[in-house]
This record gives structure tokens, C-alpha cells and sequence, in this order.
């Protein structure tokens, strides 16, 4: 008899763990070329974001099925249940944060190559990306190291960005009326809509922490039912 | 056979009462249909339970309530105790020699242990199905339903018998499978069927809980499906208890869920932890537990 009792699957199921979270270095990547290309106004460089969310989509198809195979053939319970459960909720926020970088990478080609821009608006783009890619690395961590309070923390963070994210609003309603920079401008909310939906992705993923730890799912915060 | 053999602490519940209460007795041979669903059934209170053969203590101080109309399934590695528990509770295993109970074993807090009770009685009260299908193999269908009423010996006429028959047979969902042949002996039967024979006679003598020792074990997916679609209706009527090596038969059929364990060969099985099955198997509370449910043993 082996050791540890049932070894190949417990290796599987870590292996699927560190796949899923894989996923979120993915995204890291792929924000970081988005904020580029928004800095730049890099039209090429922005498809080459949405040519390249079939990576994340792939990883997503891929562990999704392992995890399933698992489930159907394993009987996992208890806390295996649990991380399961809970890896099939991160792959979904995954694929849905790839989407997210599409998302603002489409709206780049919109206002040209050499658009109006708004330095200060931009700034606040680049600043609300750089908040979301912390999010997203400490809410992979707080998976890892299922450290709830890491996870609750995230709360904290995504009120950063939702804060950014006010700001860019007051901003685009003080550029004036030239008709092209509140075109310009307009894109440039969408992005930053973006950006906010994808930390609150990563807050997601950190409420996946506190369910595997402790059994009980809860939203950390509950945007029908602000307190 | 009782008194002799067995060394246990009087209780007040067994002063005061001499006699197991069967609350269905006159009813028992009755014609009419199986009794509504929903009837409250008994529980069971299980105080300090400690089993042993000869010096050996096979379980240590089990103390739990098993509650009516749910089915509470025992789990746990072999040799746990799971099994010596569950016949503790309808005095069965009193049949092995040796065997002796301390503690407190109570029918809706009537002692089934007190010095008065007859454990036939206790037995008809609170029956068993076994691992092994084991009908009366040469004996008809219809006489294997109805043997349990020919053992009690009351006078059951005819048309009263063909009724309990024809219940029970409906009850374990048998009934049209072999309404045209209830004069074939019972070993003519599947396994699957057989088994459900086991579980029409134990219901033929309406008794209060059902204890299922593996029912399903030798029997094939199919048939043990069938089996868990009628322990699930039985519970309506009935307190049932399955010892079960299957976890995810526990986790499918019971409400329940006890889990024995052994701290090593020759140590005495004991009770880790009784919980809600969905509790049991998406967040236990204790390690051992986790570590059982998770196939993470040995």
C-alpha cells in the first residue's frame, strides 16, 4: 500500500490547482500588455491582447474539464469537494477577467492612432491597472496560502479602484465639448469599467478562499445590499 | 439467555418498565393498506454503549440518538464496530456467545435491555436485514413474507395473512414482480429481489425500526439503486439504520451519518462523529473524519 493513500489523485488535484491559479499569471500578462497599449494608444499591440485571450480561454476549457473528469471519477468530498467547487468558480472569474482586457483593448482602435488624449485621464487609467494587477496577484496568493484575511483584504483594494474608477467619470464630464475627446473620453470609461469589473473578479476569487477554508460561502460585499 | 450472560448498570428507565410497548400490536395482522406515510416512528437513545466478546472490548462508549423517520447510516472502516453497534440494538448480537452490553439502549425511552424484556420481542419491534440476501430458500414467496407472522403465533386467518403479504410485498416494492408466482420458493429469485423479499418479511410484522447490516453489498448497481429508491420511501414509516462500507451510499441514502474508527488492531471501536450527512461529507468537523470520507486512510 502507498503511503498516502490515493496519491495520484491528491497529485492531480494539486497539479489543477496550480493550473487554475496559473491562470490568473495569464491575466496578470495580459493586463499589462492592455495597460500598455491604452498608454501608447498601440493599436497593434491591443489585438495582439485579443488574439491572445484564446491562451486563457484555452486554460480555462482545459482545467474545467480535468476538474469535471475528477468529480466524476474521484467522489471527492469534504474539503476536496470544497476546492473543487471553488477552482471551477476561479476558472470562470479567469476567463471572464481575459475578457475584460479584450473588452478595453477593443475600444483602443476606436478614437485612431493618434487620439485626443487626456493626460490626466489616462493617468488614472494606468493607475486603476497597476491597482488591478495587485488584486489579482494578492488574491492568488491568498488561494495558495488560503489566508482568508488576505482574501477579506481584497475588499479593501477594490475600493481603490471603485474610487478610480468615480474619478474618471468626474473627469470625462469636466473635458469640455470638443466632440472627438468626449468620443475619446467615452472609450477611455468603458476601459476603466472594465478594469473595475475585473477587480471585483479578483474580490471574487478571494470569497472562494474563505469557502474552501471554512465551509461557508459569503459574499464579502454585496452590491445589492451595500452596508 | 440475557441475565446470565450480561454485566451492565441498571437504569431508571428499566425499573420502571418491565415490558417493550407495542404500540401496533393489535393492528399488526391487519387487511388494510400499508399505513399512511408520515407515521412518527420511534428513536432510539443509545447512553455509554460498550460491547465486548469475552475480554474483548469491541466498542467503547457510544453515545447517540438515532432519530425517527431518517435513515442514520454507520460508516467506518472494518473492524470499527459499526456492526457489533448496530446488532446491539435489537439484542442480536446477543446470539454470538460471549457478547455483553454496558450502557443504555432505549426504544423511545423504553430501556431494551430491562431485566422483564423479551429480546424476541425487542427483535420484532426493531428488525434486521443482512448483507447476504437470506430468504427461506425453498419455501414460497408468499410463506417467507408471512413466516414472521406464524413465529409470532397469533391467530391470523387467511384473508388477513394474504393481506399482510401482499402490503409487505407492495411496501418493498416487489409486489408485481411476483404477484403471479407467490408459490415459487424465495431462492427462485435475483439477489436484488431476495433482498427485497428480507426487507417485505421484516416489514410483515410492522416493526418500528428497520436495521440494514450492508444491504446492498451483494448485490449489483441496479438492484442496489432499487434499494435505496425504497429505503428512502421507507423512512416515511419507519427509524432506519444502515451499516454501509459504500461512502457513497451513505452519502446518497441516509440523513445521518455516524463514523466509527479503531485507534489500532485490537483497540475498541468508538463513535468519532454523528452529523448531518451533507455535513459529514462537504465539511466535517473533525480531521479523522475528513481524512475517512476523503479515501484518505491508510
Amino acid at each position: 500500500m502507498p503511503e498516502v493513500a490515493r496519491a495520484e489523485y491528491l497529485e492531480e488535484l494539486a497539479n489543477l490547482e496550480a493550473s487554475a491559479l496559473g491562470g490568473l499569471d495569464l491575466v496578470n500578462g495580459a493586463l499589462t500588455r492592455t495597460m500598455e497599449a491604452v498608454e501608447h494608444q498601440d493599436v497593434e499591440l491591443a489585438q495582439l491582447v485579443v488574439a491572445d485571450d484564446d491562451r486563457i480561454d484555452g486554460r480555462y476549457l482545459e482545467v474545467h474539464q480535468a476538474l469535471i473528469t475528477l468529480l466524476a471519477t474521484q467522489s471527492p468530498v469534504a474539503t476536496d469537494l470544497r476546492l473543487i467547487s471553488s477552482l471551477l468558480h476561479v476558472l470562470k472569474n479567469v476567463e471572464r477577467m481575459g475578457d475584460q482586457c479584450v473588452n478595453v483593448c477593443k475600444v483602443i482602435p476606436i478614437s485612431g492612432n493618434e487620439p485626443p488624449a487626456d493626460e490626466e485621464m489616462v493617468q488614472l487609467i494606468l493607475t486603476m491597472g497597476r491597482q488591478t494587477k495587485a488584486l489579482i496577484v494578492q488574491a492568488k496568493r491568498a488561494f495558495e496560502e488560503r489566508d482568508v484575511e488576505m482574501a477579506q483584504d481584497l475588499v479593501r483594494q477594490d475600493d481603490v479602484v471603485d474610487s478610480l474608477n468615480r474619478d474618471c467619470f468626474r473627469l470625462a464630464l469636466e473635458l469640455g465639448d470638443d466632440i472627438d475627446k468626449r468620443e475619446w473620453a467615452m472609450t477611455m470609461l468603458l476601459a476603466a469599467r472594465a478594469l473595475e469589473r475585473t477587480a471585483d473578479n479578483a474580490v471574487d476569487i478571494g470569497e472562494q478562499v474563505a469557502f474552501v477554508v471554512t465551509g461557508l460561502f459569503r459574499e464579502f460585499e454585496d452590491a445589492s445590499h451595500p452596508s | 439467555m440475557l441475565g446470565a450472560a450480561t454485566k451492565r448498570t441498571p437504569t431508571e428507565a428499566e425499573e420502571g418498565k418491565g415490558k417493550m410497548t407495542d404500540s401496533r400490536a393489535a393492528t399488526a395482522t391487519s387487511t388494510e393498506p400499508v399505513a399512511a406515510a408520515g407515521r412518527p416512528a420511534k428513536t432510539i437513545e443509545a447512553r455509554g454503549v460498550n460491547l465486548f466478546y469475552g475480554d474483548f472490548h469491541a466498542v467503547e462508549e457510544v453515545t447517540m440518538t438515532i432519530e425517527p423517520n431518517k435513515v442514520t447510516a454507520l460508516i467506518g472502516s472494518s473492524g470499527c464496530g459499526k456492526t457489533t453497534f448496530l446488532r446491539s440494538l435489537n439484542r442480536m448480537h446477543e446470539l454470538t456467545p460471549s457478547a455483553r452490553v454496558e450502557g443504555h439502549v432505549a426504544l423511545d425511552g423504553e430501556d431494551i435491555y430491562g431485566a422483564a424484556v423479551d429480546p424476541v420481542a425487542v427483535r420484532r419491534l426493531i428488525g434486521m436485514v443482512f448483507q447476504q440476501p437470506n430468504p427461506f430458500p425453498t419455501m414460497s414467496i408468499y410463506d417467507n413474507v408471512a413466516a414472521g407472522l406464524n413465529l409470532n403465533a397469533r391467530k391470523v386467518s387467511k384473508a388477513q395473512k394474504d393481506g399482510v403479504v401482499e402490503r409487505s410485498l407492495r411496501g418493498a416494492h416487489l409486489w408485481d414482480e411476483v404477484k403471479d408466482r407467490l408459490d415459487k420458493p424465495g431462492g427462485s429469485l435475483s439477489g436484488g429481489q431476495q433482498q427485497r423479499l428480507c426487507i417485505a418479511r421484516a416489514i410483515a410484522v410492522e416493526p418500528e425500526v428497520l436495521l440494514m447490516d450492508e444491504p446492498c453489498s451483494a448485490l449489483d448497481p441496479v438492484a442496489t439503486l432499487a434499494i435505496e429508491d425504497l429505503i428512502a420511501e421507507l423512512k416515511s414509516r419507519y427509524t432506519i439504520v444502515i451499516v454501509t462500507h459504500n461512502m457513497q451510499q451513505a452519502a446518497r441514502a441516509s440523513d445521518v451519518t455516524a463514523f466509527f474508527n479503531i485507534e489500532g488492531t485490537g483497540k475498541p471501536g468508538h463513535l468519532v462523529e454523528v452529523g448531518a450527512t451533507e455535513e459529514i461529507f462537504t465539511k466535517p468537523q473533525k480531521q479523522e473524519t475528513e481524512d475517512y470520507v476523503s479515501g484518505r486512510f491508510g
